[in-house]
């Protein structure tokens, strides 16, 4: 049995990585509640996002802007714009058309949609197919507290993070797009008829979910040191998971969600033999005992099922 | 009549011999040729509706007729690219594709029945095959048959308890597992790690090894002919067990169930046995191409079942036509060789994939060779 | 009239959908060859009530006996195959498989091939199958002359009215005992409902034996097909009897029909 401390540092470790995973989720909620669709290109999306940022950054450093304190926001800004750009591109293109058609349809667009973002990134990036070293943008460093190492730059991470779901909670709760998101996933044609433009919220719906892929992109980024071209499959199955742990649909489940994948995923880590490689394997299965168990997640899957 | 069966025959004669000579043509020009011709047939078929009726008449009347000479071109194919030995390997390939992706389309074209673990369930019986010979010692083809048992039961296990869940689930539950499996025979000892599983024993029948070069008539024939026609075989009797189950009353109840499930419960369809039974069937027939897969190239390892090759699989289907049994065919035919004629679209494969797939959803959901009404022949 | 020997016999059925209480003690029963039309305004629990005969909502109260057989814990296949079969408001057929196959489910659940059949022992099968598209023929027949011989293109391509009585004929070929019809004239215009009527006639014709609870809001309809009508709101019973005696009832006028004229 592993001390204290070391669990205490993996629980830590997994909030960290549940931020991520929580923005990303946050995705899948957002369009399964505002189309009833799953959207399997999100994954894909997420490595865009840090890609962009990457690009953005190289951009910034070639301008001479790279050390300033300008830096990260303008980073950030770039890739949610090219995310949120490429995001209702995806909608409008692969989803939304098929929204009529059998949900087998738009499963096959999306995920074919991912194929195509995936393999433009490693085609056409320069060396595309390598891993690409992140540049470093928080302080590094840190301190300890109770045996448990904690670093300036994870506690950056956490803090843009979390900022990021404080501003999904104050649009949501707060704007009159927000009202009319809430209102379409309760019920399009009712929302419809209280004077909701479907379009523009969808729309809105697709650039908010992508642009938070784009932050926790970029985050990864910063945490891993490194992004690959492959990084959005696994990214967007966790995200999926997530969700459905939470609750198809919901927001605040997707958050939840997030956290409890990223602590799982640790804890695995940290108490089997060789859990590192090992650490995915017993999420997953824990995440398919969970549908087995709850199928409609810790908050309850939005139904729009009717005889 | 002569004149239908003279008609179905010229027909299949054309486009195979074209095919053959766009396979080995060498010169840029001799492609150019080869592929204006059959784009040439293809347009005069669609634009001439006189040609294009007559060659449908002749097809429905001569369907004994038609199967026959498909079967005897099938036969010779090997003989035919006797010049370039690699391309009946691709053959060899494309035919696999052709059995996995009935065994794909019974689930998710006839039942809907999503299922993106594709690459993970032919690893199953790739891997199965490995372990049995050369960890259990067992003869080659006894593995073969045991290999799909394996991912029929790995697929049961898996699928038996979100039976009654949406569908998007079974989608991340099969993307789930294929990431699972790869993570495993990437690090488990008995799987060979990242090396995967060698010298796995070729095929024996009766004494007679599959590696031989087989002679025909005093005329060699490629190295790979005898595994090109096992793999004929066996893509053969999967399409006539999967066409017969389609047209049944199987067929019809997955078809139900697929396009609505409350009116298929009400009309006693058993939904959940159903599609446990499309799963399982579907995933005897994916575990078998990739347990043949496993004793043609003698290797398995974690790569070549990635969740990439679930997508290739995937396209097969919807670029052949969902639900669609020639459609099948068809796709595996284009999709495998195409990006090994043209190799400098071999970097862009999956990218173009992605990209036809999507249009097709958009333009033409119901795939090049359009699944008919059942006509229960 | 009294529940004993009826087909189908629900006692204080009550259905919930969290704290919405859908349908609140009902006692329906319905005799054999008998043709009961179910009325009340939307949302007063009438395809509630089919929903929990078919099987698709749990009860949360009362039961309900099918020729004797308490339905509780049922799968709805399992009760479609003792003998109920119903048709849907809004048509719930499969637009992309054939007329005959869209009958031919109905069939499905007395079939008597299986796997092997189907692949090895093909005649077998082809026999069976034979049979049973001279049935559906036969059914189609009844309604549309001219139905039969588009019975291998898809239903999508059919008219409105064609694509109901294909659902009916789908309801038919399950021979079963009781026939639930759920606002058959849903989205038809008078002369189409016309035809339906005529529709109904031929099969309560055809199966003299067979039990139909209908849901309408048409009252012609409801006054030509029914020997019995009940009243429905708020989930309750509110009147049972002949149509012209419910449609007397105080309490139907009031919640059902407002002040209109009963019928008009």
């Amino acid at each position: 049995m592993p001390p204290l401390e070391l669990l205490l540092q993996q629980a830590l470790n997994g909030v960290m990585l549940g931020v991520m995973y929580a923005l990303v989720a946050v995705g899948f909620t957002l369009f399964f509640g505002v189309l009833d669709v799953i959207h399997f290109a999100h994954g894909d999306i997420f490595m865009l996002g840090a890609f962009a940022g990457l690009t953005a950054l190289v951009g910034l450093k070639a301008a001479g802007l790279g050390g300033s304190l300008l830096a990260l926001p303008l980073t950030f800004a770039a890739a949610i714009l090219v995310t949120g750009v490429v995001g209702v591109a995806a909608e409008r293109v692969c989803v939304k058309p098929l929204a009529g058609t059998s949900p087998l349809m738009t499963l096959l667009a999306t995920l074919s949609l991912g194929l195509v973002i995936r393999e433009s990134v490693l085609i056409f990036y320069p060396r595309g197919a390598d891993p690409k070293p992140f540049p470093q943008l928080l302080p590094q460093g840190g301190f300890e507290a109770g045996g448990v190492a904690i670093r300036y730059e994870n506690l950056a991470i956490l803090g843009i993070g979390l900022a990021a779901m404080v501003a999904v909670d104050r649009v949501i709760k707060g704007t009159k797009m927000g009202a009319a998101i809430r209102a379409v996933a309760q019920d399009p044609e009712a929302a419809q008829m209280m004077g909701v433009n479907l379009d523009r919220t969808v729309d809105a719906t697709f650039f908010l979910g992508s642009g938070l892929a784009a932050v926790a992109g970029i985050l990864s980024g910063l945490y891993y040191s490194e992004i690959h071209f492959i990084m959005g499959i696994t990214g967007g199955v966790i995200g999926f998971s997530a969700a459905a742990i939470g609750g198809l649909g919901n927001v605040y489940g997707a958050i939840v969600g997030g956290l409890l994948f990223g602590v799982l995923q640790t804890t695995a880590a940290a108490l089997i033999p060789r859990g590192s490689e090992f650490r995915d394997v017993v999420a997953f299965a824990v995440v398919m005992l969970f549908l087995v168990f709850k199928p409609s997640g810790i908050f309850g899957e939005k139904s729009v099922e009717r005889v | 009549m002569s004149r239908d069966l003279a008609l179905v025959w010229v027909a299949e004669a054309a486009v195979f011999a074209l095919v053959i000579a766009g396979i080995l043509a060498e010169r840029p020009w001799a492609l150019g040729a080869a592929g204006g011709a059959l784009a040439a047939a293809g347009a005069l078929v669609r634009w001439a509706p006189g040609l294009r009726t007559a060659l449908a008449r002749a097809f429905a009347r001569r369907r004994g007729a038609a199967l026959g000479c498909g079967v005897v071109l099938a036969l010779a194919l090997p003989l035919a690219l006797r010049s370039s030995p690699y391309w009946t390997f691709v053959a060899t390939l494309a035919l696999l594709y052709v059995t996995i992706g009935q065994g794909l389309n019974l689930q998710i074209g006839t039942a809907g029945v999503i299922n993106l673990a594709g690459a993970a369930f032919a690893g199953l019986g790739g891997y199965s095959v490995g372990l049995l010979t050369v960890a259990a010692g067992w003869p080659s083809w006894l593995a073969v048959l045991v290999g799909p048992w394996v991912a029929v039961t790995v697929g049961a296990i898996l699928f038996v308890p979100i039976l009654k869940t949406r569908g998007h689930y079974l989608a991340l539950v099969t993307i789930a597992f294929v990431f699972i499996f790869n993570i495993l025979m990437n690090n488990l000892e008995f799987t060979g790690g990242p090396q995967g599983i060698k010298n796995i024993p070729t095929l024996h029948l009766f004494g007679y090894a599959f590696t031989t070069r087989p002679v025909l008539a005093g005329v060699e024939l490629p190295a790979h002919a005898n595994f090109y026609y096992a793999a004929l075989v066996v893509a053969g009797l999967t399409t006539w067990v999967l066409r017969r189950l389609h047209d049944s009353w199987l067929g019809l109840a997955l078809n139900t169930l697929r396009d609505d499930e409350i009116a298929a419960r009400c009309s006693g369809v058993a939904v959940a046995r159903g599609k446990l039974l499309a799963f399982s069937i579907g995933n005897f027939f994916i575990g078998l191409g990739g347990a043949v897969y496993a004793v043609i190239v003698g290797f398995v390892s974690p790569p070549d079942f990635d969740f990439g090759y679930s997508l290739v699989m995937l396209s097969v289907i919807i670029i052949g036509g969902v639900d669609s049994i020639p459609g099948v065919i068809l796709g595996a035919c284009l999709l495998v060789p195409l990006p090994e004629r043209f190799r400098f679209l071999h970097e862009y494969r999956l990218l173009l994939y992605g990209v036809v797939i999507v249009v097709m959803l958009l333009y033409r959901p119901r795939g090049l060779w359009p699944a008919q009404v059942r006509r229960y022949r | 009239m009294s529940a004993a020997g009826a087909l189908l016999d629900v006692r204080g059925l009550t259905v919930r959908f969290g704290g919405l209480v859908a349908l609140d003690g009902v006692d329906v029963a319905v005799a054999e060859g008998e043709t009961v039309g179910v009325i009340g305004p939307n949302g007063s629990g009438k395809t509630t009530l089919f929903n929990a005969l078919t099987g698709l909502y749990a009860p949360a109260g009362g039961e309900i006996v099918f020729r004797g057989r308490r339905l509780a814990g049922l799968e709805a296949h399992a009760i479609a195959r003792l003998g109920i079969a119903r048709t849907f408001q809004a048509s719930r057929l499969c637009l992309d498989l054939s007329v005959f196959d869209n009958i031919l489910i109905g069939m499905h659940a007395g079939r008597r091939t299986g796997l092997v059949d189907f692949v090895v022992r093909r005649r077998r099968f082809l026999g069976e199958i034979r049979a049973a598209l001279e049935r559906a023929s036969h059914l189609l027949a009844l309604f549309n002359r001219d139905l039969p011989s588009r019975g291998f293109e898809r239903v999508g391509q059919l008219p409105q009215i064609d694509r109901r009585r294909v659902e009916i004929c789908r309801a038919l070929a399950a021979a079963p005992t009781l026939l639930l019809l759920d606002e058959p004239s849903a989205g038809m215009n008078p002369e189409e409902t016309a035809e339906l009527m005529r529709d109904l006639r031929i099969v309560r014709e055809e199966m003299p034996g067979l039990s139909v609870v209908i849901i309408e809001h048409d009252m012609f309809v409801i006054e030509g097909v029914s020997q019995r009508v009940v009243a429905f709101n708020y989930g309750r019973k509110i009147a049972e009897g002949s149509f012209a005696a419910v449609a007397a009832h105080g309490e139907v006028r009031a919640a059902y029909l407002g002040t209109e004229a009963v019928g008009a």
